[in-house]
């Protein structure tokens, strides 16, 4: 192919990377850094800020976790599977990808909202409503919802190493005198390693990131960061210089807990 | 150290398939081949045998030691399988060195004595080099030493060779025999490989629908197959249906037969095996000569693959001979009689 035609393939890529990554990113450095910077200032010296990146991080922890543990066991059961079945499932277990997070938010309050189904099933059985239906509201009921659509992210990206794994390595382990449990750490674990680090990085970045469900969800109540930055931006107490002054952090977390993956997986 | 397997039956769950009281003995320093086709239970006496599955009835000793109720990790026993199984992340001498940690031998031991047994199946100079990088041969030398660096008690080859390309293949062999001859250990290969499983086991078993069918050494069962079922399975033979029509003759359709029919009176009926080898083209009379016609020829290189038509019956024979030729002969001493199914 001639040198110019290829560099055509370029083009499209370069021109969604200028215009939806550096543009954006340069003006939000130019504006967190507008009035001599006392943005910085003025966010580092707000509690609120800084609840907002401790429920960030918790969240960015929790629900990722969470979501690794069942979504390897998911994975570990669809591998077992028949072929037809498999993909079957698949489709079922990938479907939460589709729908916004408005969408599931609103569904989780239907379930376990405070007169949501769940919740007044759970009142028969003599479960107090008001505290049942409280739990969805807190951050650890937002771990809930963002483990709805982080599983599946988990089992599409875990599940092809998984399938991958030769299972015979387990049974030859064994042979030459370990347990299950020692040839599956030992053996499978390293191998699967890099796809475990990679749903981790991509789901702790969905779930630090993620604002649509946490707003329907929550509203301002709980404290994460994306929430912080949306009430900069909202129409009562505009600051666009804190907004992105957050922006700035919520990205660096983000690219951290992405770059800690590849530290990981560059040390194998 | 011995194998013995003793009226052992498995059947897997929710199916009819699986093998039925078994019994085989494999003597220390013995390589005993076991051929089946597919899905006659071979590989479940090697799962059997290596703990992966457990019988329903029936028990298996290893050096007189009842195993039947012990986890593979337990049984001590060196396998090599159809694909390998190295461990893709760890260098050739950490795999070999695997399982003496296992056992609980230090770092520097260990994998001093994994570089000495890879040294002694020829890879002294790839102990550091992970598997993706070896070729199929030495790949399988580092599943044979894996196999044999913690002395087990004995040996299971499941497939071994059947990755490998053909040419490799029969070199691999001498390598298992040195290998296995010099561990002297009870070995159990299996293998759907007729010509693998003659040139290699000091006995050969054929088994079919789960159960033994001959346990022989390997020329007594292609000479002597036990049944009609094993005549066919091992090699390539002649099976034709006849009668015992007098004392040394065999009548076959239109043919008469001169044949040792020693153990069977006339009026019986038989099968009448002959490999293909042992008949040839003939001078147009004498002790089972038959005129006939070609009716295909195949050009296999060293020799020809011919069926010949003799009377309506189709004489299938390999023969050196290049030229045409209008008779065969049928040696009578290469001729077997056996029970008609």
């Amino acid at each position: 192919m001639p040198r110019h035609i290829a560099a055509l393939f370029f083009l499209p890529g370069t021109l969604v990377f200028v215009l939806f990554f550096a543009l954006p990113a340069t003006s939000i450095l130019l504006e967190a850094a507008s009035d001599a910077g006392s943005a910085v200032a003025r966010v580092f010296a707000d509690p609120v800020f800084w609840n907002g990146v401790r429920g960030s991080l918790l969240i960015g922890t929790i629900a990722p976790f969470v979501s690794l543990v069942v979504g390897v066991m998911v994975a570990i059961a669809l591998s077992r599977l028949a072929p037809r079945l498999r993909t079957a499932t698949l489709v079922a277990i990938t479907l939460p990808l589709t729908f916004s997070g408005l969408i599931i938010a609103y569904g989780f309050i239907l379930v376990f909202g405070r007169s949501g189904f769940v919740t007044l099933l759970l009142a028969e059985l003599g479960f107090d409503p008001a505290v049942v239906g409280q739990f969805i509201y807190s951050v650890f009921g937002l771990g809930l919802a963002y483990s709805y659509y982080l599983i599946p992210r988990v089992v599409l990206v875990v599940l092809p190493a998984i399938m991958n794994f030769d299972a015979t390595q387990i049974a030859a382990a064994r042979s030459m005198g370990a347990s299950r449990l020692r040839a599956l750490a030992g053996i499978m674990l390293p191998q699967i390693a890099p796809s475990l680090a990679a749903a981790y990085a991509l789901t702790a970045s969905v779930a630090i990131g993620a604002y649509g469900t946490a707003l329907a969800l929550v509203g301002t109540q709980v404290n994460i960061l994306p929430l912080v930055l949306y009430s900069k931006i909202s129409e009562t107490g505009t600051d666009m210089p804190a907004a992105a002054v957050i922006s700035i952090v919520l990205m660096a977390i983000c690219s951290a807990v992405i770059a800690l993956a590849e530290l990981m997986l560059g040390r194998r | 150290m011995s194998i013995e397997f003793r009226a052992v039956s498995y059947t897997y769950p929710g199916t009819r398939i699986g093998v039925s009281d078994i019994d085989l003995a494999i003597a220390d320093g013995e390589l005993l081949a076991i051929i089946g086709a597919s899905g006659s239970g071979k590989s479940t006496l090697l799962k059997l045998l290596a703990g992966f599955l457990v019988p329903d009835s029936g028990r298996i000793l290893v050096d007189g030691k009842d195993v039947t109720g012990l986890k593979p990790e337990d049984r001590q026993l060196g396998i090599v399988f159809q694909n390998y199984a190295l461990f893709p992340h760890m260098s050739a001498a950490q795999n070999v060195a695997y399982p003496l940690k296992m056992r609980g031998i230090g770092r520097p031991q260990r994998l001093e004595q994994a570089r000495a047994a890879l040294v002694r199946v020829g890879l002294g100079d790839f102990t550091e080099r992970r598997p993706a990088t070896l070729s199929g041969g030495q790949q399988q030398r580092v599943a044979l030493a894996r196999s044999l660096v913690f002395s087990p008690r004995a040996l299971l080859l499941d497939e071994p060779l059947s990755a490998l390309d053909a040419a490799l293949r029969v070199g691999m062999r001498d390598e298992i025999l040195k290998v296995q001859r010099q561990a002297d250990i009870a070995t159990l290969h299996v293998t759907h490989d007729q010509e693998e499983a003659l040139s290699l086991g000091d006995r050969v078993a054929v088994i079919a629908g789960g159960r033994i069918a001959q346990v022989a050494p390997p020329r007594e069962l292609y000479e002597r197959p036990a049944t009609r079922a094993v005549a066919a399975f091992v090699g390539e033979a002649n099976l034709w249906q006849g009668r015992i029509a007098a004392p040394g003759r065999v009548a076959l359709a239109n043919l008469d037969l001169a044949a040792d029919t020693e153990g069977f009176a006339p009026g019986d009926v038989v099968t009448v095996m002959v490999r293909p080898e042992r008949i040839g083209p003939a001078p147009a009379s004498g002790i089972n000569v038959f005129t006939g016609a070609v009716a295909t020829d195949r050009y296999l290189g060293p020799t020809r693959r011919v069926d010949f038509a003799v009377d309506g019956v189709n004489v299938r024979l390999h023969t050196h001979v290049r030229e045409a030729f209008s008779a065969i002969s049928i040696p009578p001493d290469a001729i077997r009689l056996l029970p008609a199914d």
